[in-house]
């Protein structure tokens, strides 16, 4: 998914830089609304760090494996840091590993991490529609017990929603920015259908992003919520 | 059983107190009465080992002391002034258990510069001090590597020079020696043993307290239970036992002494 | 997976020496030119200067054939259809399939690209200490919130990759080893991910509070600007002078066939 350099027009490469600058300037500015916007630094900062080291694991898919993209779970976890958690990441992959350009920085970081913002608002909706307040306060309650379930399923479904949306819309993106520049001569028709095909071609991907993500965000609920916000 | 607040021992300087703990109380949201009216004075120049079974409170009451935590109830007081959690106080300094924890800057030099930085001093002040604290802390070789290329005894050595870099008055350490080698060990003993501030340490490694400090605090339940000269409190082996911990092997009576203590004079 | 970035940085040459803080704005000047080049004459020059510039910097050749391998895998698989796919005139007809000129040119135009923009990559982040390259990115305007959060995770990734191997390690001591795609793997490696995040998490919450104790918060000085030195801004010229001649030719020859 990643955007090497040398493939998109610099016009395009500006445009990226364009909104990533405006989306960072944006969350940096939710951020520094907190009261105290130094105290969410460190633990964005090793959440990053953790994510990045996180999208190492392989997931097998015989004969072969995958790394996942982890942005919706990112935006979960993260909220308004994860778009410079993103960012900085992807900088650190472009840097070290040659994954995605330095040119490319723009495009890849608005491509991935606009989904995650997304991802978190989606998963705000489940405090809005599960019940939240019985929740907080209560000591020793990590293991739910049966009243829990369905705030689980509610967050489990949420988690999967934020995992596969979070990578299906940065395919979607990464497919229609590679066909619309990459000149092969192909009318609007059939640039449109080549579109549709490659994105579709992402929803093994996705299915398989969006289980991970509901597993570990239930996996947090359980160990620590506020890793998720309760 | 009754519980009994003990004799208070007066500290070495009674008019050059360090540090006043008075009825000081703190729970988490989690856990209730972590520390319970808990009453403590330190004294200039004194080394003060903190003895207990986990969760006895010993961590809590450092994050206390240096501000970061708030207190539910009670006072503490650093030469003479009140704490104020959150409050930026360079006289005192805490070593973490993990030194990993603390060394968060991406080269050693950045790191021990980081307190002194934050004080407000002159590039080239905090350039000296870096020098000087890594130099005490014997670690002067290692300024330009970065943290992850150190061994658990240089990363140790390194989080102290950091908290030196401040000048600190009275250091606070946790676990100092927890996951060292034989080796960095005596080098941290010896480094102990010759620093000049107020020290309180926090240890399981109970004969690192028998070596380093003149006076020990057994702490358990959020209480203290036991102030004093090192030797009686960790002979009693009643008492270490009834509060989850053992009597030191050196202290163990032998058919052939072969224990060596460093003489420490009683002082009150 | 090699994490390491600058195990070169320590040799001497005259693109170590450049200030790091004139060596980002050059290079970035001439990989930004570099990105606006379309037209396939200006490519001979652009690889040219690329080498001429990595001969300069003393870097080994094993390293940038190692760090171009992978990426440039990808890339070829992405870009290898272009030649039958995108233009007219036809080359080569190899039974149903037909090597197009332009395609081939756009392949040419884009590995060439490629090529240049990554060794000049290379050349940035492998003559300087990755942690001068944040602090001249600092002094350039990198908002605070950004260079912290980019220190502090540099920091940190190292350890938590050990975190990572080490329970790896256990787990594969124990008989877990992924194979299959599966229910059960899933949710293991779900739990590995989660316990990495958790741990980092906790982590977080005792490195906030040891850099408070340290003073972090605290109004800072604005740290020294660097010594300029003649040398260092007359590379900065000539590269900016470089990137802009490829700009200007760029539209020239534009211009030339519109």
């Amino acid at each position: 998914m990643h955007i090497p350099d040398g493939i998109l027009p610099a016009a395009v490469c500006f445009g990226g830089y364009a909104t990533t600058g405006a989306i960072t300037w944006y969350s940096l500015r939710k951020i520094n609304q907190k009261d105290d916007p130094r105290e969410g630094i460190p633990k964005a900062s090793l959440l990053t760090a953790a994510f990045f080291v996180a999208s190492w694991i392989h997931i097998p898919i015989p004969p072969t494996s995958v790394h996942l993209v982890l942005n919706g779970l990112l935006g979960v976890v993260l909220g308004y840091y994860a778009f410079p958690a993103i960012l900085i990441g992807l900088f650190f992959q472009a840097v070290m590993f040659q994954h995605g350009g330095l040119t490319t920085l723009g495009v890849n970081a608005t491509m991935m991490g606009m989904p995650a913002l997304l991802a978190y608002y989606l998963f705000r909706l489940r405090n809005v529609l599960g019940r939240k307040g019985d929740r907080l306060g209560r000591k020793d309650d990590r293991l739910g017990d049966r009243k829990d379930r369905p705030y689980q399923a509610l967050t489990g479904i949420f988690g999967f929603l934020a995992g596969a949306g979070g990578l299906g819309i940065a395919a979607l993106i990464a497919v229609a920015l590679l066909i619309t520049t990459i000149p092969t001569h192909l009318d609007a028709e059939a640039e449109r259908a080549s579109i549709y095909a490659l994105t579709l071609a992402h929803v093994p991907l996705m299915v398989i992003e969006g289980a991970f993500t509901a597993l570990v965000v239930l996996f947090l609920q359980r160990v620590s919520p506020e890793l998720l916000g309760d | 059983m009754e519980y009994q607040q003990p004799q208070q021992v007066k500290p070495t300087n009674p008019d050059d107190p360090v540090l006043s703990v008075s009825d000081l109380s703190f729970s988490y949201p989690d856990k209730d009465d972590v520390l319970r009216s808990l009453i403590l004075e330190v004294g200039s120049g004194e080394r003060v080992g903190l003895i207990g079974p986990n969760g006895a409170g010993k961590t809590t009451l450092f994050l206390l002391v240096c501000g970061v935590l708030k207190p539910d109830a009670g006072e503490i007081r650093l030469f003479e002034q009140p704490v104020v959690p959150g409050k930026f106080r360079p006289d005192i300094g805490m070593v973490f258990q993990n030194p990993d924890d603390q060394l968060f800057c991406p080269s050693v030099r950045d790191d021990v510069a980081f307190g002194p930085s934050n004080m407000g001093l002159p590039r080239a002040e905090v350039e000296a001090r870096v020098r000087e604290a890594l130099s005490i802390a014997g670690a002067l070789e290692l300024a330009d590597r970065p943290p992850h290329h150190l061994s658990g005894g240089e990363k140790r050595m390194v989080s102290i020079a950091g908290v030196l870099a401040m000048r600190p008055r009275l250091v606070v350490y946790d676990e100092p020696s927890a996951s060292l080698d034989i080796h960095s060990r005596r080098r941290l003993i010896r480094f102990l043993q010759a620093s000049q501030e107020t020290i309180l340490i926090a240890s399981h490694d109970l004969e690192l307290i028998l070596e380093v400090c003149d006076r020990v605090v057994l702490i358990d339940e959020g209480r203290i239970v036991a102030n004093g000269d090192p030797t009686e409190i960790m002979d009693d082996v009643e008492l270490m036992e009834a509060h989850g911990l053992e009597r030191p092997h050196s202290l163990a009576p032998h058919v052939e002494p072969h224990h060596e203590r460093p003489q420490v004079a009683p002082h009150f | 997976m090699k994490l390491e970035l600058d195990e070169h940085g320590h040799l001497d040459s005259l693109l170590h020496q450049w200030e790091p803080k004139y060596k980002l704005v050059g290079l970035m000047g001439l990989i930004l030119a570099f990105s606006f080049v379309q037209d396939p004459r200006l490519l001979p020059a652009m690889l040219a200067i690329t080498l001429a510039l990595y001969a300069l910097s003393r870097l080994p050749l094993s390293f940038l054939i190692a760090r171009l391998r992978y990426p440039g895998f990808f890339l070829l698989i992405v870009a290898i259809l272009l030649p039958f796919l995108s233009g007219s005139t036809v080359l080569l007809r190899v039974g149903p399939l037909a090597l197009r000129q332009e395609g081939c040119l756009d392949l040419l135009l884009i590995v060439s690209k490629f090529v240049s923009i990554l060794t000049l990559s290379l050349i940035l982040f492998g003559t300087a200490p990755f942690l001068d390259i944040i602090k001249a990115m600092r002094s350039l305007g990198l908002p605070l919130v950004l260079a912290d959060m980019t220190l502090l995770t540099y920091r940190y990734i190292y350890e938590i990759g050990d975190d990572l191997e080490r329970m790896k390690t256990a787990m594969g001591l124990r008989g877990f080893h992924a194979r299959y795609l599966g229910g059960r793997v899933l949710r293991v490696l779900a739990s590995l991910a989660g316990s990495v995040l958790v741990r980092s998490y906790e982590r977080s919450e005792r490195v906030y509070k040891a850099m408070v104790l340290r003073g972090y918060g605290q109004p800072t000085r604005p740290s020294e600007e660097p010594r300029s030195r003649f040398r260092d801004l007359a590379w900065l010229f000539a590269f900016l002078l470089l990137a802009a001649g490829f700009i200007a030719a760029e539209i020239v020859l534009r211009q030339g066939q519109g």
